[in-house]
């Protein structure tokens, strides 16, 4: 009896010992940290929207814990702005979460202030994913000779069109050059309808005219804005904007009125004819505007032809994190095919460059998306950009509404963005 | 008169703090040590960092820039715009809510029917959220599709086309105080009404006696009587007014072109958004200062004033 138990007992223990084995051995595949046993919670901070949260929190998450049973996602949604002044004070007190969805202007600021973790040469896997996704969107992850994170989902700008708006004005096509625009703007007018809205001149506005014109705003290097900014070509674009503004092209809510119609409404009830923006917004108008069925287009081409602003998020994983391979397995799986794919369907682009075709049967509308991102830039990484941002919107608007030239309000925006690119 | 009157009953000798020794001062600590931890420590921390270029992260260099920031704010056009800003704020909102919350609290305090009501309609504007009527404020005076506009341009015809409250600088200064004002009249009302409720009926009677119309009996007894409280109210509202923030923010952003910033807007965008503390502390600083200086000056003015009173 008591050896049969003994037997027994000895034969459980092996069994339980060839059953941890091989645990071990998955988790050695599939989590690093689940080789000491040790089970960790990573935090991952967002700005998801109500309709892509259900697809973290219920799919991707659920497969990666499945995955990783050691490892357990903790996720925290904030709003966009939120989230920026959460990130802000949680530096400032040592209360990061592991993993953050950033916006791209954030990731110099946060890299040079070394709250987010450098990745390359660190993470595993790092140069294989590098290579997988678009490079214009891993550029934005680039500070000091380093990356300090991978792009999670990107977009770009591209013309959305209210043909009706189109055709009670005569024309049957979207302007697809700078002189096209000119040319429809009086035709449009002349029936109320203002050419083009937007709902600014920051850089996530008028990037995409003075890139499309050939301009620029700083050197490659990002070391100087002088002979760029206030360069022919990029004068060239403002003035074009401002000639449009003038000739009763553009409504007063892009120069900063809040007063006006937004390009959610105006466009979808044909106030506007068109405006620029990203993917998200096909089902924001199919949700409140059904009857609406925008067009779209590539930006119109100037003569550095058709160009965009890089959109979308990265995913950093913070230098506070305690948790950093767990951390790292979540990232890794985030950029995944299966996950970007769930993501494609939930709203968000993937920045896999092989899922491009996958990606379009989806949504058929990504493909004008994915061929404007060929071309698209994405915005000056450097930790001062918000403020470089900031001059870039009171000049050009300046421009725009006529009180200065567009020569001299570059000239200036110069002067004020040299210094804060040293 | 009155002040010898009422320092005659004023007891004499040992007072009863002194027999009661350290006992006061305990129950004082716990409220005193969160006074200094939350409003003195921040105050002198804020000061120290205007002084600096400071690195917000943990670990970042700061450089001590001594009074650069200090000096930089006086060559910002934006900063001095934003201070002209917030004084006509305070300038349109500051006699109007005087006004209207004294002239509600004169009807109010009579017994009329539906008084008690009245009074909480009037008061509810003050407990509701900034961020809340702000909003409701924005779509009210939007320009295409306000209310305000179809009332003025498609109801009434008065304008001939869709004012834009909020597209240029004073129009939307304009709009920002009337909500200021919408907002403040309730809190004016409530203290003046309490004010009002102490002034002897025997004052006002006696004035009517000897002759005095309601005018007369307002501006020689009723505003004499009530000239602390009205110097109390004036003070806050200047104070809340160059503090104007919530509203602006929301309803204008600062824009179009920093046109409508306000100083502790500007003060915001500087350091939540650029992440300059440094200059974003000597803006806050700064303005402590203007308020406290004007504050400052007004309670001299009120108090010589009361002080002729009394004589």
């Amino acid at each position: 009896m008591t050896k049969g138990k003994g037997s027994l007992w000895a034969k459980r223990s092996v069994a339980l010992l060839a059953i941890g084995s091989l645990v071990s051995m998955f988790g050695v595949v599939s989590n690093a940290d689940a080789s000491s046993g040790k089970k960790v919670t990573i935090t991952f901070w967002t700005s998801y929207s109500t309709s892509e949260t259900p697809t973290l929190e219920q799919t991707l998450i659920p497969a990666f814990e499945k995955a990783n049973p050691n490892i357990t996602v903790k996720h925290v949604v904030f709003s966009h702005d939120d989230l920026y002044q959460k990130l802000l004070t949680s530096a400032m007190t040592n209360t990061l979460p592991d993993v953050v969805r950033s916006d791209l202007p954030w990731v110099p600021t946060f890299a040079q202030g070394k709250v987010f973790a450098q990745l390359d040469g660190k993470m595993a896997g790092f140069d294989k994913l590098a290579k997988t996704v678009y490079p214009g969107t891993l550029s934005t992850n680039y500070y000091g000779g380093h990356y300090y994170g991978l792009p999670l989902d990107t977009n770009t700008r591209v013309m959305f069109a209210n043909m009706d708006a189109f055709a009670k004005a005569g024309i049957t096509t979207v302007p697809k050059t700078f002189a096209d625009m000119l040319a429809d703007a009086p035709l449009l007018k002349a029936q109320g309808i203002y050419l083009y809205g937007d709902g600014g001149t920051g850089g996530w506005n008028v990037l995409p005219w003075i890139w499309s014109a050939g301009g620029a705003i700083t050197n490659s290097t990002n070391t100087t804005a002088k002979g760029y900014i206030n360069g022919a070509k990029t004068v060239s674009a403002i003035q074009f904007l401002a000639d449009l503004y003038k000739a009763g092209a553009i409504p007063d809510s892009m120069l900063g009125a809040s007063g006006g119609m937004s390009t959610y409404d105006g466009v979808a009830k044909g106030n506007y004819a068109m405006t620029l923006d990203g993917p998200w917004m096909n089902p924001i108008w199919g949700g409140g505007y059904p009857n609406f069925h925008p067009v779209e287009a590539l930006v119109p081409a100037g003569a550095g032809g058709s160009s965009s602003v890089v959109g979308g998020e990265d995913i950093n994983i913070t230098a506070q994190s305690k948790n950093k391979p767990a951390a790292m397995a979540f990232v890794r799986f985030m950029l995944s095919k299966s996950a970007q794919v769930a993501m494609t369907k939930a709203g968000q682009l993937s920045v896999l460059s092989a899922l491009s075709k996958q990606v379009t049967a989806i949504h058929p509308y990504y493909a004008t998306f994915l061929k404007q991102l060929g071309t698209a830039k994405a915005r000056t990484p450097v930790p001062n950009y918000s403020k470089i941002d900031s001059i870039i919107g009171t000049e050009v608007a300046a421009a725009m509404s006529g009180k200065v030239t567009a020569q001299a309000a570059m000239d200036e925006a110069a002067a004020q963005i040299e210094p804060l690119l040293k | 008169m009155a002040s010898t009157s009422v320092l005659a009953n004023v007891p004499h000798g040992p007072s009863k703090s002194s027999k009661a020794g350290f006992v006061p001062y305990i129950f004082l600590a716990p409220g005193f040590l969160l006074f200094l931890l939350t409003i003195i420590y921040p105050i002198f921390r804020a000061l120290q960092i205007s002084f600096y270029n400071w690195g917000v992260f943990p670990g970042s260099p700061s450089t001590f820039v001594g009074l650069h920031q200090y000096v930089r704010e006086m060559h910002d056009p934006v900063f001095w715009r934003a201070l002209e800003n917030a004084a006509v704020y305070m300038v349109f909102t500051v006699p109007l809510q005087i006004i209207f919350g004294l002239a509600v609290a004169m009807l109010l305090v009579r017994k009329i029917p539906g008084r008690g009501l009245f009074r909480a309609l009037f008061y509810i504007p003050v407990v509701t959220s900034w961020v809340v009527v702000s909003l409701l404020f924005k779509f009210l005076f939007s320009t295409d599709a306000g209310f305000v506009n179809w009332v003025l341009h498609s109801f009434l015809h008065l304008s001939s086309h869709n004012i834009g409250w909020l597209d240029t600088r004073w129009p939307s200064m304009i709009t920002i105080g009337i909500l200021g004002v919408w907002k403040g009249v309730g809190w004016s009302m409530l203290i003046f009404l309490a004010a009002l409720m102490g002034v002897p009926d025997s004052l006002t009677e006696a004035a009517a006696i000897d002759g005095a119309g309601p005018w007369r009996s307002f501006f020689s007894v009723t505003l004499p009587s009530i000239r602390l409280t009205l110097s109390f109210v004036t003070i806050m509202l200047v104070i809340g007014s160059l503090n104007v923030f919530t509203s602006a923010f929301i309803m204008t952003g600062g824009g179009p072109q920093q046109q409508t910033e306000v100083v502790l807007s500007y003060m915001y965008h500087q350091a939540f958004q650029f992440l300059d503390f440094g200059y974003g502390s000597a803006l806050a600083f700064t303005l402590a200062i203007i308020v406290f200086g004007i504050s400052f000056v007004q309670m001299r003015l009120f108090r010589g004033g009361v002080t002729r009173v009394v004589r």
